[in-house]
């Protein structure tokens, strides 16, 4: 614990899933040949004219709802000057007084406490050109210049390095769920800068701040935090000042390292861009683009936990979207929620994983995997058979009822086959009757692996145990 | 009201706008800027009060375009004006990483 009073704010630059540019029609896309994605516009070409992306808009409305945000109906956009090879037009556009999103929140939870993030705003703005420096040189990859971006800033209300992490993960949660961005930090489509000020009494202003830029992953934000605490602890516990400056996080040296001290706000000198007239957005602008949002992670599991599904169940759920997305069919259904989760995230899971297939991609159709689900819920199917025929539910056409018939499961329902094979292996083992009779619980299990050993686990479990019980206690 | 800049003003332009300067136009700087500024001042003094703020030269608002891919530069054409290149990249002298 550190005698200072830590404030943290954190800046998230998202990159949004659109399949064109900001101001041009080139293609947004990750992972493809350099400058191979661009046009005139993008390379910032004299004579050239932006042209906005009607997607990019009803994107960033959208994340300006999912974070609780007050929408601005009348923005424009701004010019932020600067000189860089990252940037051949020498200024980015991006809305510096009007942005789109503003006085929202993220609720997180923390040991059982809600609070809310807040957020100072979003603003949508243009991705600059990727660059790589390889010694005395920079290469540079204009594919990503121009790709849509949204900026979510919140207010220095974050108090822990834990509240950042949680904040973060919440967030990429909210943006991945509705369609914002693929939120992929190892791909630069979620960048994070930290904030980070300490001061030793709440009375006091805020202490000097300073930047952590681009840090690699959520985890090590916290750890970014926490080093970065530590550092402005040790300057002031020997009466050090500093200034205002921007860092990065070397993971490798477990430390923040000075990259510059800031340049400020002024020196940007952001005027109009005068390329793009006031961008007015109407309500039904608006109300549709939240009207296409998708069913939220929150919401999900709150219908989840309500049908008997687990937590940590939901979770996985949600942490896996497709099957979430799937069983999500089933809401207004009396299907046994809590039977279907297991399957999905058992078996189901089991085979997509080693086919590398999607739920979507098989041939489990809404009412095969309803019927699948009562079958095994009233023990109509052992997981033994299941185990035996879930390839061919997946992989062909026929019906859950075809499939049995054709691979000979006979699932033994019959109680008086079964009436006389339990009372068979009781004759066999009188020691676990014994035991049984006194109270231990591991001779029944016992007793019911006997008996299913002897059908070759086609019994039906439910009637096994039944007949067993009543058996023994005759 | 002064009537020129600050060397240590002008200086800092120049390194926002990433040229070096001699110390005789440095001089010549702190002059001609100061004259530069003071006419763009003279803007403040119309009475602006009642009037929209006009971003773009035109009244109308902004037209949206459609989220469809269109043509693209062949990366040969995008190569093409670049003086150092590196396979398919735009090769410039090392720049300090913002990343």
């Amino acid at each position: 614990m550190t005698k200072y009073i830590e404030t943290i704010g954190i800046e998230v630059h998202v990159e949004l899933k659109t399949n064109t540019k900001i101001f041009s029609s080139s293609k947004n896309g990750y992972g493809q040949m350099a400058n191979s994605l661009t046009n005139v516009i993008d390379l910032g070409y004299p004579g050239t004219l932006p042209t906005i992306n009607m997607e990019v808009i009803n994107t960033a409305i959208k994340a300006a709802h999912v974070l609780n945000c007050k929408i601005r109906k009348t923005q424009h956009f701004d010019r932020k000057n600067y000189f860089y090879p990252d940037n051949p037009k020498n200024y980015q556009i991006t809305e510096a007084r009007t942005p789109i999103g503003y006085d929202g929140y993220v609720e997180i939870e923390i040991d059982g406490e809600k609070k809310k993030i807040e957020i100072e705003e979003i603003h949508i703005e243009e991705d600059t050109c990727k660059s790589a420096h390889r010694g005395k040189v920079s290469l540079l990859d204009f594919n990503r210049a121009g790709v849509p971006l949204i900026e979510i800033v919140t207010k220095p209300c974050i108090s822990t390095s834990l509240e950042a992490k949680l904040y973060l993960e919440k967030l990429r949660e909210l943006l991945f769920y509705s369609d914002i961005s693929d939120c992929k930090m190892e791909e630069g489509s979620m960048r994070a800068d930290a904030n980070v000020s300490i001061r030793k009494n709440i009375t006091d202003p805020f202490g000097v701040k300073c930047e952590i830029k681009n840090i690699g992953s959520i985890s090590n934000v916290k750890l970014a935090i926490e080093c970065e605490i530590k550092r402005q602890s040790n300057l002031l516990d020997k009466g050090e000042s500093f200034k205002e400056q921007t860092r990065r996080f070397d993971d490798k040296l477990g430390d923040t390292v000075l990259m510059r001290v800031k340049e400020t706000g002024n020196d940007y000198r952001y005027f109009p861009e005068p390329d793009i007239p006031y961008i007015v957005l109407t309500d039904e602008v608006i109300n549709s683009a939240i009207k296409s949002l998708p069913m939220l992670p929150d919401e999900r599991r709150e219908i989840y936990i309500s049908k008997g599904v687990s937590l940590v169940n939901a979770n996985k759920l949600i942490a896996n979207r497709d099957l979430s997305d799937y069983l999500n069919n089933f809401i207004d259904t009396d299907l046994n929620f809590k039977e279907a989760t297991n399957l999905l995230l058992g078996d189901i899971s089991a085979y997509l994983n080693r086919e590398e297939k999607n739920i979507n991609d098989t041939k489990l159709t809404i009412e095969k995997f309803s019927d699948l689900v009562n079958k095994i819920s009233d023990n109509t199917l052992t997981s033994k058979n299941l185990k035996d025929i879930l390839d061919k539910i997946l992989e062909e056409d026929k019906t859950i009822d075809e499939i049995i018939k054709e691979c000979g499961i006979s699932n033994i329902t019959d109680s008086n086959m079964l009436n006389d094979i339990v009372l068979k292996i009781i004759s066999e083992n009188p020691d676990s009757v014994t035991d049984y009779k006194n109270g231990k619980d591991r001779a029944l299990k016992y007793l019911m692996g006997q008996i299913m050993k002897e059908t070759k686990g086609s019994a039906n479990p439910k009637l096994v145990s039944d007949i067993l019980i009543q058996e023994l206690n005759k | 009201m002064k009537d020129k800049l600050t060397k240590e003003e002008v200086l800092h332009v120049a390194n926002l706008a990433r040229i070096e300067i001699t110390e005789e136009e440095l001089e010549s700087y702190q002059v001609k800027l100061k004259e530069l500024l003071d006419q763009v001042n003279t803007v403040n003094e119309i009475d602006d009060n009642n009037t929209d703020y006009l971003i773009a030269p035109w009244q109308n608002n902004s037209e949206f375009r459609e989220d469809s891919v269109g043509g693209m530069l062949d990366p040969k054409e995008v190569l093409k004006n670049t003086p150092r290149k590196s396979g398919n990249y735009i090769e410039v002298p090392v720049v300090i990483s913002n990343e």
